[in-house]
């Protein structure tokens, strides 16, 4: 029995070599690389086979892997505020759950998406709800982002722009038990839709009065001789336009001789085309520059701060982007209407239709002027905010032809 | 005619080539060895961010430079594996890295900086003014405070066009974008010499993102770079896929911009205006510069046993 198995194994042992030296050999040109003109083998013939699927799985995992940094994104928007899940009616006994939309300019566009943000966290803090944030990457998103907060039993979703005007309509439509609140779009025909507009052509007013105002005062440094002022709009939209409409008529008030340029980046993230689009006005003697453009508008202040001139900030209080450069701002509080309509919602007095936010209820106002400006000027432009505020003068949201 | 007298006209044309020639020449570099390259405007995002953001933590924009084309490497270099060494349908992977550096900025921007943005104390890259040149007439228009990277783009143009067309190297990678069999039976590495093209266009996009982040800004801002990537491979397209004819394409695509910001405001509608760059990208790609031929292997994975 032993002298067999030696037998055996002897007789294999020469076996064994020869298919350990072809491994070798296989291990060899697979590790050397392939070698010219060699036929590939069966095995590597099926290697190929999968490298096609890894490229597929690596090209769905980069693609995944940006749906992932956009829940991040969404995630992280909701700072720990993240649904609970589970409660799908929501409402009574539960806590007021609030889902807020963002359009294509996201939360950090320095301007109304964020204030709708901190309108919300604020309700948080204050009115014990719970909130979470999605914001929209595409156009495409807004639908499926809506209903998904209304299908996720929110009892109050809030969608932050003029551009989400047809998304909210047919979501509305099909979720009739959710209320609904739109910043910048009047929706009236829907008994669960509250609609937020604000009169920005009144803040414009006086932002457009006070640079009119400055324009006529050449001792002011940085003030050219030429009578212009520059605007670099995002799009020609309502939202945009009302300001723009605003600050015409208020530099025409007091100085009818001024000429307003007016150019669109046709963008709200393009940093680089706002530069360009003021270093332009600038070069036409612009030497105040109103961006109402979103993430754009920081690239014209940017160039307004280059070049030794002035610009005015937009939304929210714009003075940190540039102290010595934004003169003031023109305000327009999202953060307290969001807040106004969830603590409405809340106690169970929802408003639909449209709510006006303007000077008299500090819907819009202007943010105080910075040193550069004379007291004479602000003086003015506080009698023009009264005239505003108790009707005397209205302001038309409607463009010059 | 006060339009074109206007120096900022063509200030604004030049300043608007630049983040069009890097990622053009970028992607000849790729293009040139045989991978098609689409995943420029993700790459300058990459860059544009990492620019920002290590500006900010060194306070040096020149190591925000730096950090920037290393980060375009880097993506670039996970692009070419995936594209050379496993054979994965370039256009595909193009438009997956794309998406890819949307949504990465997005994230790191929101995580580590907030919702405020980039700090305004990030530095950003000398702005420069050459006093021999501010006094040529029309010359000086267009250099009238640059970017310090507006001179590097004219370094970058002159280098590549000497290093693809009149250097050993620069052969060897045009061979393996036009027959990599031949190139291989003469003892030429096709995936290194691939590796070296693709990682060489992801740094130059990177540039190009940082120009925009830190050259004429200093900040970042989500999808910042509004499409220049895809403009970009148009440029490489209509500039034959050679770096004279990418800066070119640059520039023409740069002035008609120019043009439109100087126009607006002049009664003209802006939507007319905003097309004036894509319009002619059309009319030169219909056949206004001849017929432009990629590289005969342009997009052809080299796997060598087959």
């Amino acid at each position: 029995m032993a002298v067999f198995v030696l037998f055996s194994c002897r007789g294999h042992s020469t076996k064994l070599d020869k298919i350990r030296s072809s491994r070798e050999e296989l291990r060899t040109i697979r590790r050397t690389g392939y070698e010219r003109g060699q036929v590939p083998t069966e095995n590597e013939g099926i290697k190929h086979v999968n490298t096609k699927k890894w490229a597929i799985g690596i090209t769905t995992m980069l693609a995944l892997s940006t749906v992932l940094a956009g829940c991040g994104a969404a995630n992280n928007a909701a700072g720990g505020k993240t649904a609970t899940g589970g409660n799908t009616t929501g409402g009574k006994g539960g806590t007021f759950k609030v889902g807020l939309v963002t359009d294509t300019g996201g939360l950090n566009d320095h301007s109304f998406n964020h204030l709708a943000d901190v309108g919300l966290t604020n309700a948080e803090k204050q009115l014990g709800v719970q909130g979470e944030v999605v914001q929209s990457q595409s156009a495409n998103d807004y639908v499926p982002n809506l209903t998904r907060f209304a299908r996720n039993g929110d009892n109050l979703v809030i969608a932050v722009g003029y551009l989400m005007e047809q998304a909210v309509e047919q979501v509305a439509k099909e979720y009739p038990n959710t209320k609904f609140l739109i910043i910048d779009d009047a929706i009236t025909d829907r008994p669960n839709v509250a609609s937020a507009i604000f009169k920005t052509e009144q803040c414009g007013y006086l932002v457009g009065a006070m640079a009119g105002l400055m324009e006529k005062d050449k001792s002011i440094k940085g003030i050219n001789s030429q009578n212009v002022l520059g605007v670099v709009g995002g799009q020609q939209i309502p939202p945009v336009t009302s300001y723009i409409a605003g600050f015409i008529e208020g530099a025409k008030k007091v100085d009818p001789g001024v000429n307003v340029i007016v150019k669109y980046a046709n963008s709200f993230t393009d940093q680089a085309a706002g530069q360009q689009l003021a270093q332009s006005e600038i070069s036409q003697g612009a030497d105040i520059i109103f961006p109402v453009a979103g993430g754009t508008g920081n690239g014209a202040i940017d160039a307004a701060k280059a070049a030794g001139v002035y610009a005015i900030g937009v939304d929210a209080n714009q003075n940190y982007l540039a102290p010595n450069t934004v003169v003031t701002s023109a305000l327009k509080a999202v953060d307290t209407a969001t807040f106004d309509v969830i603590k409405q919602a809340q106690a169970g007095d929802f408003k639909s239709g449209v709510q006006y936010f303007d000077l008299a209820n500090n819907g819009v106002g202007i943010a105080p002027p910075i040193s550069a400006v004379p007291q004479s000027i602000v003086d003015q432009v506080n009698q023009l905010k009264q005239q505003i505020q108790s009707g005397q003068i209205t302001v038309s949201a409607n463009m010059p032809q | 005619m006060t339009v074109l007298a206007n120096p900022q006209l063509w200030a604004g044309t030049l300043s608007l080539a630049v983040p069009l020639a890097f990622p053009a020449i970028g992607g000849t570099f790729s293009e040139r060895t045989g991978v098609v390259n689409i995943a420029m405007e993700g790459i300058m995002l990459v860059g544009a961010f990492f620019a920002v953001a290590c500006s900010h933590w060194t306070g040096s924009a020149w190591l925000g430079l730096l950090a920037a084309m290393a980060a375009g490497g880097l993506v670039s270099w996970v692009f070419a594996w995936a594209a050379i060494r496993i054979a994965a349908d370039q256009v595909v992977l193009g438009m997956a890295i794309n998406f890819f550096g949307a949504g990465i900025t997005a994230f790191l921007l929101n995580t580590i900086f907030g919702y405020n943005g980039t700090p305004t104390t990030t530095p950003s890259l000398p702005m420069v003014t050459i006093p021999a040149l501010a006094h040529v007439p029309v010359l000086g228009w267009f250099f009238h405070q640059q970017s310090i990277l507006v001179y590097l783009m004219l370094a970058v143009v002159i280098a590549s066009h000497w290093f693809l067309f009149h250097t050993r190297l620069g052969l060897r990678m045009r061979a393996v974008g036009e027959n990599p069999l031949a190139a291989d039976t003469l003892g030429l590495n096709v995936w290194r010499l691939r590796y070296t093209g693709v990682i060489i266009g992801g740094i130059l996009s990177a540039v190009g993102g940082a120009y925009l982040s830190i050259g004429i800004l200093n900040s970042f801002d989500v999808n910042m770079t509004n499409g220049r990537g895809y403009i970009a491979l148009a440029a490489m397209i209509f500039g034959k896929w050679t770096p004279f004819g990418s800066f070119g394409a640059a520039l023409l695509f740069g002035f008609a911009s120019s043009l439109g910001n100087a126009l607006q405001g002049n009664q003209v509608p802006t939507d007319l205006l905003a097309m004036l760059p894509y319009a002619l990208t059309i009319l030169a790609l219909a056949g206004l510069v001849g017929r432009s031929t990629a590289p005969a292997a342009d997009g052809i994975p080299y796997l060598p046993n087959r």
